[in-house]
């Protein structure tokens, strides 16, 4: 049913709010700066309420669907699609969202370009929205772009590129690349390699509308035609790998992985927001929109689009956890660690698509979405509230903070808790366990290395999560700390309008997690109702395919035992790795310098594998010099070089025509004569 | 004999007050010829909007005729295809026509020998500019009506440029087409040689020339079709294109196209593009840039694609193969440059570039998207020259080498040359992503549906020499308006609202467009749809597969231009979307 405008006011208000309140701040702000804080929130807050009206609709399964006319040239309508999925995630958007502008308010306090700061974050949150809860692929484009933008204007927030801004450790090479980076220089390299993304993610889109002649998700699942005829070109999975490419720019995934640690110079509160929460999940919410759809097509062959979904999802989480385990930057581990956990989401999406039971891997990556989207966002303010008090990036200026944070502390602690996947109380634990537990019911050939990987890469992540608490929190108080109290800074816990908001994710995330059982059972209810009624995608007793899946009792309520297990153990030893070394000191870090295959191997993790060094030859410095190639040579000596040879070539003609001018009859004669013989013999011989 | 008198006046008005802006000039000062320019302007424009009210009220072209002796009718004619070039050309002369206000007069100023010291725009070659003006140094009476006279000047070939680049547009005869394409090369010429910068003569004659050059051929091309149609009014011509005979019609588009491509700045024949752009007087390039030279992607659809639409197919392919040798070149080129208006000149390249490509795309969508491109790189580049214009005003420089950190101190300005950024670079909301997608739609289209690899390979790289035109601009953006401001450039201030306001004003028409684009794509799909109904090697649209979902709540539905379509058959519709 397609409702009017009208009727469903509150889903549209839900992406338009954030953007009225855009254009009113800077409006606002010339009168009163704290009116403008507190409206910017309370947009944000409005947004947040109008989301949370469609609870109750999404909780029974209900959907919204509005439509008004837009480009009428090409038939195309604007419209928004408030289903269970979207009704889920644009309040998780929304909530987040809202604590993370409270959080705003007391870390950017002071800030001179605050407006521009609220201006790009609630442009930020309406188009984040608008990718939720529209109905069409266009439109989601203008969100995707929305983002893109905001992303690139606060990744660059502070302009004027001071030292204290950058991210990287100055002087740090790797292959002759410089790995510190300005503010703008990360913006831009964020928005040219996501867009790079995007114009695959356009290009599949033109495929499916080439043929569909809509770009409406609705109308797609209801008349597939479309679909077949691409089939029938070969051309239905590299549509949607080419969609799924935008995913990979926009989540930063292998191998478009590398603007995201550069994208860590904007404002904590902003990678929080858009480089761990939201922004970064908008690929793999795109994943779970197009998923089913591609999913109920598998008739026509569509598994190998799951495939490429679920190995890059692998390979990004492998490789991105491995560079943080070497990290010295807070935000930068983080940041790794985002990337890597949303290969895990990913992998979840992928394997669905491979498995008889779509609804546990589907469930099983959102659910891990979820869970993430709130312990990052806590451990990134969390991280923030560390970076305002010792002011500086490096885990290594920091040390036994705990005396003098210990709220940070202990919400930072419970957050990381939920990142390791410390078993039965952490949200964290119970999403991680459902993708493993999805990956091995699959029945997908290759499921054992796939699951392998993603053992390994928990334990990394166990480590590495100890690593920072430990780094951060525990051991003696680093030099710069004690210059600090020597010049006699104080140091002190955060004010309650920044500790409030990533307590509060954090207290949720171990409250999903006390509950955790439950809780995942309630989404996969949910969520397969919703595959069920909207792209007709049953569990594998209606599906009439052959059950590959392991016989008997696999599941224990939704516990498979061997993921449970394997899930466990990745994190007692992630877990006791990271104590030794980083809190209860034990054993030296120091020993892997010592050690000559250690440190080749650290040194390759530390210079993030060269890919960045592979990147930047490749994509900025060789065709830069292939364009100067040109420009010397072609454009300033050829192309240019055409008048002045014009200009010559005229003044010498004229020389030789003034040459023939000699005045003197005799030469005009003998001339004359010579044509008149000439012509003669011509027409006689 | 027409029964209304719109076109004709709203295209002849600003030539026939052009001397008086020139006497208001000299006698009433520098305002009073500002406003009276705009005014003229503005009420062409708004003459140009009651037709355009009567096109998308059904119409489909509204035509103003008069006799003209032997080479047919003198014509005017709005339909869909004249009327997104015709409305931007007057809507960007018009808005320009204030901007132009500050910065002439500071650059007449900076001309004057002795007041021409402080800030050298020019990246470093301008002795010429002081050693031509006279040796002594004026008292202020007589500096005041020097630049009254001056400025008075400058209108009347401003307007007269306008009027050159509106009537082309709406020209129905060939020989008239021509005459309009000349008159508004004379007085840019003109405005580049009394107002530019540098060595401003001989790029003003170089600029002359190539485009001279390029419309000769066009001339030649364009008699030989009235020839052999025995007419020069296009709907002779295109009736009778069938008895051109076979051996000259490549010649003949051979011809249109390489003079037309002189004046697009086509790839080779770009020669006086970098130049004249960026050593023209501002708001002159930001005429020059986006109205003038897009005229050519103008000409190459009304001369060649729809009058002779028979021999479109067999060479659309080359035309996109030079479309992407363009427009990858030209971004390549704007990441070599440090001087603001060079990149924006080599980024006009580009973009022309791109409408090539869209133009040889063989699909409904790609044209419609090509023209799209037109109004949108108009508005643009526009906001970007305007910025570029902006800056040379408030520092006086442009090398981008010793600028940056401007955000701060210019914040209007940079605030809404982003928006200009992000238009040439076609990201929504901006009026450039609705161009782009629907240009690259029709490429992609076409390739698909023939299985075609060469043109699917040009695609990619096509769609991918995207992320080249955002890497040119975001760079310069970067460099003017990002990382540490140099120190001599501390005290900078904003540009006044003559120029933000101006900018503003394009801007926001950018936005507006991007996000409700029916205005424009209505008539432009409308028209390019009938103009190949009986060719469906051309692609069309792509339609709804016909589910409806449910009840419209507008009670709109999907209205699929019914207007501006002359005659478009549907069953045309249907049989070209036969994969």
């Amino acid at each position: 049913m397609v409702e009017g405008f009208n009727e469903s006011i509150n889903v549209w208000l839900i992406w338009m709010l954030p953007f009225i309140g855009a254009a009113v701040v800077p409006a606002i702000a010339k009168g009163s700066r704290r009116a403008r804080d507190y409206i910017a929130v309370g947009f944000a807050l409005a947004s947040a309420i109008s989301a949370a009206t469609l609870i109750p609709l999404g909780l029974a399964g209900h959907e919204v669907h509005s439509q008004v006319p837009w480009i009428s040239a090409l038939g195309l309508k604007a419209g928004v699609l408030a289903d269970p999925l979207a009704i889920l995630m644009t309040n998780i958007v929304a909530w987040i969202s809202f604590l993370i502008m409270v959080y705003s308010v007391g870390y950017m306090h002071g800030d001179r370009d605050l407006t521009r700061y609220w201006f790009f974050m609630l442009f930020f949150i309406g188009s984040m929205q608008l990718i939720v809860i529209s109905d069409n692929l266009l439109m989601v484009f203008f969100g995707w772009e929305g983002v893109g933008l905001a992303s690139y204007a606060l990744i660059g927030f502070w302009y004027y590129d001071r030292k204290k801004d950058y991210v990287g450790k100055e002087g740090h090479y790797a292959g002759g690349i410089p790995m510190w980076t300005s503010p703008t220089h990360a913006g831009m390299k964020a928005f040219l390699m996501t867009k790079a993304g995007d114009v695959m993610m356009l290009a599949g889109m033109f495929l499916i509308f080439m043929h569909a002649g809509t770009f409406g998700f609705k109308e797609l699942i209801a008349d597939q035609t479309w679909a077949e005829t691409l089939a029938q070109q070969n051309l239905l999975v590299p549509a949607a790998v080419l969609l799924f490419g935008g995913a990979v720019g926009k989540s930063a995934q292998f191998p478009l992985n590398e603007w995201l640690l550069e994208a860590m110079t904007g404002p904590t509160a902003v990678s929080a927001l858009i480089h761990a929460a939201t922004m970064v999940k908008a690929g793999v919410f795109l994943v779970a929109r197009i998923g089913p759809l591609f999913f109920a097509l598998s008739a026509l062959n569509t598994s190998q689009f799951f495939e490429v979904v679920a190995w890059t999802g692998a390979i990004t989480a492998f490789l991105l956890a491995t560079q943080a385990l070497v990290s010295p930057e807070i935000k930068k581990v983080l940041a790794y660690s985002t990337g890597s956990q949303i290969g895990y989401m990913m992998m979840g999406l992928g394997i669905a698509g491979i498995s008889l039971n779509f609804a546990d891997g589907y469930t099983a990556g959102f659910f891990h979405l979820m869970s993430h989207a709130m312990f990052k966002a806590s451990l990134f303010m969390g991280a923030g509230a560390l970076l305002h008090t010792v002011g500086s990036r490096f885990m290594t200026d920091m040390g036994g903070l705990r005396k003098h944070m210990p709220k940070t502390y202990i919400f930072m602690l419970l957050a990381a808790l939920s990142l390791a996947g410390a078993p039965l109380f952490t949200s964290g634990f119970w999403s991680k366990d459902a993708i493993f537990a999805a990956v091995l019911e699959s029945g997908y050939t290759y499921s054992m290395p796939l699951f392998i990987m993603a053992v390994v890469v928990a334990i990394m992540t166990a480590f590495y999560t100890f690593r920072m608490i430990g780094m951060a929190f525990f051991g003696r108080g680093s030099k710069h700390l004690e210059e600090m109290e020597h010049k006699g800074h104080h140091l002190h816990e955060v004010g309650p309008t920044m500790w409030v908001p990533f307590a509060i994710l954090a207290v949720a995330s171990i409250a999903i997690g006390v509950v955790g059982f439950v809780f995942e059972a309630q989404i996969h209810h949910l969520l397969s109702e919703y595959l069920g009624e909207s792209f007709g995608i049953h569990g594998e007793e209606e599906e009439g395919g052959i059950q590959i899946a392991p016989e008997g009792d696999r599941t224990v309520f939704g516990l498979n035992p061997i993921a449970a297990a394997a899930s466990v153990g990745a994190f007692g030893v992630g877990a006791a790795l990271g104590f030794i070394f980083y809190i209860a000191r034990k054993a030296d870090p120091a020993v892997i310098g010592r050690n000559i295959v250690t440190r080749a191997i650290w040194k390759f993790l530390y210079n993030r594998w060269y890919l960045n060094t592979a990147l930047y030859w490749g994509g900025v410095i060789g065709p830069l010099a292939i364009y100067r190639f040109i420009w010397r040579y072609f454009e300033s000596t050829i192309i240019d070089g055409i008048n002045p040879a014009l200009q010559n070539s005229m003044a010498y003609m004229s020389k030789v025509v003034k040459a023939g001018q000699t005045g003197t009859t005799q030469t005009y004669l003998f001339v004359f004569a010579v044509g008149i013989m000439i012509i003669l013999m011509l027409m006689f011989l | 004999m027409a029964e209304s008198f719109f076109l004709l006046a709203a295209t002849f008005l600003p030539l026939l007050l052009a001397p008086v802006a020139y006497i208001i000039g000299r006698r009433a000062g520098v305002n009073a010829t500002t406003w009276f320019s705009f005014g003229v302007l503005a009420i062409s424009t708004g003459l140009l909007f009651i037709p355009t009210l009567a096109l998308h009220g059904g119409q489909s072209a509204y035509v103003e005729k008069y006799a003209w002796g032997q080479f047919g009718d003198f014509g005017l004619r709005l339909d869909g295809l004249s009327l997104p070039f015709a409305l931007i050309i007057y809507i960007l002369c018009t808005v320009l026509a204030l901007y132009s206000k500050p910065y002439m007069v500071h650059k007449i100023m900076e001309d004057l020998p002795g007041h021409g010291g402080h800030g050298n725009p020019t990246s470093g070659h301008s002795s010429e500019t002081h050693i031509t003006e006279g040796s002594q140094a004026m008292t202020t009476v007589q500096v005041q009506k020097h630049v009254n006279n001056q400025m008075g000047l400058y209108f009347a070939l401003y307007l007269a440029f306008s009027m050159g680049m509106f009537g082309t547009v709406l020209a129905t005869n060939l020989i008239e087409f021509y005459v309009f394409f000349e008159l508004m090369l004379v007085p840019s010429f003109f405005l580049v040689a009394f107002y530019g910068y540098g060595a401003r003569k001989r790029i003003a004659l170089m600029f002359f020339f190539w485009t001279h050059a390029g419309a000769v051929v066009l001339l030649l091309s364009l008699l030989a079709m009235g020839f052999f149609a025995g007419g020069f009014d296009f709907d002779t011509i295109r009736a009778n294109a069938s008895l051109i005979p076979a051996d000259w019609l490549p010649l003949i588009v051979f011809g249109i196209v390489a003079g037309l491509g002189v004046k697009l700045a086509a790839f080779l024949l770009h020669i006086w593009l970098p130049y004249a752009h960026a050593e023209a007087p501002t708001p002159v390039s930001a005429l020059l840039s986006p109205a003038m030279i897009g005229i050519g992607a103008y000409g190459l659809l009304r001369l060649w694609m729809e009058l002779l639409t028979g021999s479109y197919e067999q060479y659309s392919i080359y035309i996109n193969m030079w479309g992407l040798a363009t427009m990858i070149y030209g971004g390549a080129m704007a990441l070599m440059q440090d001087d603001i208006k060079k990149v924006l000149a080599y980024s006009s390249i580009s973009q022309m570039g791109y409408i090539l490509f869209g133009l040889g795309s063989e699909s409904i969508l790609g044209i419609s998207g090509s023209t799209m491109l037109y109004v949108t790189h108009g508005l643009g580049k526009a906001v970007l020259f305007m910025m570029a214009g902006s800056i040379i005003l408030q520092t006086g420089t442009r090398s981008m080498a010793k600028l940056g950190g401007l955000a701060g101190k210019m914040p209007y300005t940079a605030v809404i040359a982003m928006i200009g950024a992000l238009t040439i670079m076609g990201v929504p909301p901006t009026s450039g992503f609705m161009a782009e997608w629907v240009m690259f739609n029709g490429v992609l289209q076409t390739s698909a549906n023939d299985g075609d690899w060469f043109r699917s390979a040009m695609f990619g790289f096509g769609i991918m020499a995207t992320i080249l035109s955002s890497a040119y601009i975001l760079w310069m953006i970067k460099r003017v308006f990002f990382g540490k401001i140099p120190e001599e450039l501390a005290h900078v201030k904003d540009s006044n609202r003559y120029i933000t306001v101006t900018m503003g004003v394009f801007a926001a028409l950018s936005l507006a467009i991007g996000i409700y684009p029916d205005a424009f794509l209505n008539p432009i799909t409308g028209y390019i749809d009938g103009m190949f109904a009986d060719y469906p090697g051309v692609l069309d649209a792509p339609q709804t597969s016909g589910v409806e979902l449910a009840s419209d709540p507008e009670g709109e539905g999907l209205v699929i231009s019914e207007s501006v379509v002359p005659a478009a058959p549907d069953s045309a519709v249907e049989e070209g979307g036969g994969h």
